[in-house]
């Protein structure tokens, strides 16, 4: 058995590696030539004159756009060193338009000299995990920025090698530990971002010694002061550019960054804070036809799923993960070729989350009819029929019908200008002859569109480009972010007051409760008005009291409360939705809390304090674990609410990306009359929904369980 | 045991206070602008209190709400909307959630699983289909148009709470029926049916309330300024009216759903969490 699986272990990472180094080929030759690749090819240039020369003493002079350390520019004039010299490409400003031209077979050369290295780091990948190499191998981020003379490729196979050789050393000093500090070193001498997978290291390294042995600090300080240092020599062996000035340079080239953060170019991509996950939801969008495979949404989604795994078998790669995104979140700079900085980690979870899903849904299980199952026939049907009729036609007739109507509208190109066709049965006409193959679709593409006298049938683009084109992905991230961040901050919220209120020596208890359902009993839109002539740019209670406190005395230390704009920064109108999202919410949570509390038998409290339980003790082993599943019914109603949010942001009227998918498809067919759009939209919003409404049965059953117990 | 100590519960209500202050705070925002006669257009100064404390902005948006109606005009186009939509959805829901109830029929699992979705369907969803529909049919523009679509919004939801307080009637008063010679029907509409009425009238309750504080839908469809309702003729005042007569209405407005809110707030908890919490 165990050659046998060795045999397709091999065969696996064979298949991955050669199915990477395939797809990154045909990028190399499509590709065009993007930022950045002039100025690295120069770089590159510049070394390969100096080493044709045997100048080598150059090398610690030269360092083209020193922000970043020379290593990778350096291994990219290795690899011309041996073509003949041509004229230096002229330096451009760093933000102006990729080059028209470059010289060849340079280009190319270095080029392939990226794929190379990243077809390495696939290689590892895959023989960490088959699944997470193949998934790496797709990834189009990946493909894009390994294929280009981009700076990626070197340091991300250089801190693969890194965390791998550190799992492989069992925390111990050995060849393995002194190797993964060797590849920390030249991870931080290729790009500096890459290196926090050293921070990464240490978490883990500090948790698993801290499990085993409770008095190992020293043993753990010893070692990886012997780590870093190794670490450290290395970075500054393998950086000739910090030679003659080892301290002045280093801090001239990380102090760039925070210049470059302010920057027009930066400034004026406006990406929201949380951008880099709309690049791991999406694939690239430019560039179509390139890439061939695209499925960088399921890699996210999977990666999501498989994170516990990965904490339980890798924990160093789920750090890596965590900390790689914390620090994307917060760079201001939010470049998309920053997301390779967690690639491997995330093919990773994803690749876990794969093995998850298919232990999940285990087919035999599925298939497998269920024991004591009562044979329903027709004539029961028959029996309930009479009682389902006046539903069954009042439902088929406005919601039924209405729904299916919906998904051959969203099978069209239908918009205002066919609205006489649309009225009198073209979009019923124009799916038939679609789908029956009578009639080519036409191409329609979200975001775009074509207004047209008839309605067209169009086939199913549009829902698959709310799915997986890089405009949805920007809502489908801030629908989850949104959702996530309003119901945790609602459940916190609402279950802390809960328990204020069950405290002993709470006076007007009923007070208290009736004061703070207000919110909830009043309408969401009444709600969003009130926090709207709290927070209005102009005439807002909160900038007329910043106006008015101002000018009578200066205080130092007083924020700005509203930034104008707030509405046209992605970032700070989440902040002010937030808000009223949660003053309307928490009061439902409040309630539910109060009911779960009552499940809750006054025994296990008093037995815990007789433990000698603290507040938190108590809390966090005893009444949360007791609570949580009779509050998980309300915790996923209100995520699907938040999901569909409506009202608030109609309110508050803030911009795309900013906007849940109700907002967008309300906008699209009231304010653009782009009624195909719209109709994708909800087609969208009713398959998330169906995935809502399976974890709400499965857990009500659940949750009913333990109620009963 | 532990004793609270002292310092503790005074704790607790400071943070009782804090949280107090964060709910109250846009609530007497609004409060305050609508009794403040100070206001012309958009407030220019920061204050706490009214500046000129009156009434009289609630005079005039009682007498002139919106384009051409009255305030009974438009309470009256919402209540005909907002009855019809729920007395619609119990009607001929009622029987319906009796099945789902009572019956075991092929399809009844894969039939609940719709209902939820239905009853959890956001409005949007079934906005873009109904306005070509009901254009296409010559109603979108009447009341009986908004009847039509604030029906779907609440039916599945309605039914879906009617089968929960069919199923809390216990089976034997029916069975007592049957022996005494009653026909399903029978023993549904003379034993099940009465006792279901309470909450059967909290579930038309929260029908009404959909479609009483609707708006954005309503706007989009209705094009008749005869057919406005309360809630749309809050939304119409925006960017058009004074801040202190937007406020007033809208304070209006609520009042009676804050009112059956608070009075009704354990069993409208259960019934929108469709019935799970056992309460």
């Amino acid at each position: 058995v165990t050659t046998l699986k060795h045999i397709l272990l091999v065969l696996a990472v064979v298949i991955a590696t050669a199915l990477a180094l395939f797809l990154r080929f045909r990028a190399v030759e499509q590709l065009p030539i993007d930022y950045d690749e002039d100025d690295y090819l120069r770089a590159a240039q510049q070394y390969a004159v100096a080493m044709q020369n045997g100048e080598y003493g150059a090398l610690t002079q030269l360092n083209y756009r020193p922000e970043h350390p020379p290593l990778a520019k350096i291994i990219y004039g290795l690899s011309i060193v041996s073509l003949p010299a041509v004229p230096e490409i002229p330096d451009l400003a760093t933000n102006s338009s990729p080059a028209s031209s470059l010289p060849q077979p340079h280009l190319n050369r270095a080029r392939y000299t990226a794929v190379f290295l990243n077809g390495v780091a696939v290689l590892i990948t895959a023989f960490i995990n088959p699944i997470a190499g193949l998934l790496l191998a797709v990834h189009t981020y990946t493909i894009k920025y390994s294929s280009q003379v981009m700076l990626e490729s070197l340091p991300m196979l250089t801190s693969a090698l890194a965390v791998w050789f550190y799992w492989k050393s069992k925390f111990k000093i050995n060849a393995w530990l002194v190797g993964s500090a060797v590849f920390l070193g030249l991870t931080a001498s290729a790009k500096y971002i890459y290196a926090l997978i050293g921070i990464a290291i240490l978490v883990d390294w500090v948790l698993i010694t801290r499990r085993k042995d409770k008095n190992g600090h020293w043993t753990f300080l010893k070692q990886a002061t012997i780590w870093g240092v190794i670490s450290l020599i290395t970075f500054y062996l393998s950086n000739p550019y910090l030679w003659p000035a080892p301290i002045e340079r280093l801090v001239e080239s990380v102090t760039f960054h925070g210049g470059y953060a302010q920057s027009q170019a930066v400034q004026n991509a406006n990406f929201p804070l949380w951008q880099p996950f709309t690049w791991l939801f999406s694939s690239v969008p430019w560039h179509p036809g390139v890439f061939l495979i695209s499925v960088d949404l399921l890699i996210a989604i999977f990666s999501i799923v498989g994170l516990r795994s990965l904490y339980n078998k890798r924990s160093v790669y789920f750090w890596w993960l965590i900390l790689g995104f914390f620090f994307l979140l917060i760079w201001p700079t939010k470049w998309p070729q920053y997301l390779l900085v967690v690639m491997v980690p995330v093919c990773l979870s994803a690749a876990y989350g794969v093995q998850e899903s298919i232990k999940f849904f285990h087919l035999p299980k599925l298939i497998r009819p269920k024991r004591d199952q009562i044979h329903l026939t027709f004539k029961d049907l028959g029996i309930a029929l009479p009682w389902l009729l006046p539903g069954l036609v009042t439902l088929g007739l406005i919601a039924i019908y209405p729904l299916l109507y919906q998904l051959a509208m969203a099978m069209t190109d239908f918009s205002v200008g066919a609205i006489r066709d649309g009225l009198s049965g073209g979009v019923w006409r124009e799916f038939w002859l679609g789908i029956t193959g009578q009639i080519e679709p036409t191409s329609v593409r979200l975001l775009s569109f074509n207004p047209s006298r008839s309605v067209n049938y169009a086939g199913p683009d549009l829902i698959f480009d709310v799915l997986f084109s890089f405009e949805g992905a920007n809502l489908l991230v801030f629908e989850i972010i949104w959702s996530t961040l309003t119901v945790g901050i609602q459940t916190a919220l609402g279950v802390f007051v809960a328990l204020t209120l069950n405290r002993k020596g709470i006076r007007w208890r009923n007070f208290w409760l009736v004061l703070f359902i207000l919110p909830w009993a009043i309408p969401e839109f009444i709600g969003a008005l009130m926090w709207m002539q709290l927070f209005d740019p102009r005439f807002g209670w909160f900038v007329l009291a910043q106006s008015n406190f101002t000018q009578r005395v200066t205080l130092p230390f007083l924020i700005n409360p509203l930034i104008p704009g707030w509405q046209d920064n992605p970032t700070q109108a989440l902040v002010y939705l937030i808000f009223p999202a949660i003053w309307y919410g928490f009061p439902f949570m409040m309630l539910a809390a109060n009911a779960g509390l009552k499940y809750i038998p006054q025994e296990v409290n008093e037995a815990s304090e007789l433990d000698g339980a603290t507040g938190w003790q108590k809390f966090r082993h005893v009444t949360w674990p007791l609570l949580l599943p009779l509050i998980i019914p309300a915790m996923i109603i209100r995520l699907i609410f938040a999901f569909n949010q409506f009202y608030i942001f109609l309110t508050f009227q803030t911009p795309y990306p900013v906007s849940t998918f109700s907002t967008t498809s309300y906008f699209y067919f009231a304010d653009a009359g782009a009624y195909a759009f719209s109709a994708a939209i909800n087609i969208v919003t009713l398959i998330f929904l169906f995935g809502g409404i399976f974890a709400f049965t499965r857990w009500t059953k659940a949750s009913q369980g333990v109620a009963y117990a | 045991m532990h004793k609270r100590t002292r310092r503790g519960t005074l704790f607790d209500h400071l943070i009782l206070v804090g949280i107090a202050l964060f709910v109250i705070i846009p609530i007497w925002g609004m409060l305050r602008i609508s009794l403040d006669g100070s206001i012309k257009g958009a407030p220019t100064d920061f204050a706490l209190l009214p500046v000129e404390f009156t009434l009289s902005v609630y005079e005039k948006v009682i007498t002139k709400p919106a384009q051409s109606l009255s305030i009974l005009g438009v309470a009256r186009n919402s209540l005909i909307v907002s009855t019809g939509a729920a007395t619609l959805s119990i009607v001929f829901g009622a029987s319906m959630a009796y099945a789902f109830a009572r019956f075991r029929f092929p399809g009844r699992q894969s039939g609940l699983f719709a209902l939820l979705l239905g009853a959890l369907l956001p409005p949007v969803a079934l906005m873009t289909p109904l306005y070509i529909i009901l254009s296409s049919i010559g109603i979108r523009t009447s009341l009986l148009g908004l009847i039509v679509v604030y029906t779907a919004f609440s039916m599945p939801f309605c039914v879906w709470n009617m089968r929960t307080a069919f199923q809390a009637v216990s089976k034997e008063l029916e069975e007592a029926a049957f022996i005494d010679g009653a026909t399903p029907f029978k023993a549904f509409w003379w034993v099940t049916l009465p006792i279901a009425v309470p909450s059967i009238a909290v579930a038309a309750l929260v029908a009404f309330l959909a479609g009483y504080t609707e708006f954005a839908i309503g706007w989009l469809f209705i094009e008749n300024s005869a057919n406005v309702t309360l809630a749309m003729s809050v939304w119409g005042m925006m960017g058009r009216a004074t801040w202190s007569e937007l406020a007033a209405l809208s304070i209006l407005m609520s009042f009676p759903v804050v009112i059956i809110f608070i009075g009704l707030q354990k069993v409208l908890v259960d019934r929108l969490l469709l019935g799970t919490t056992n309460a």
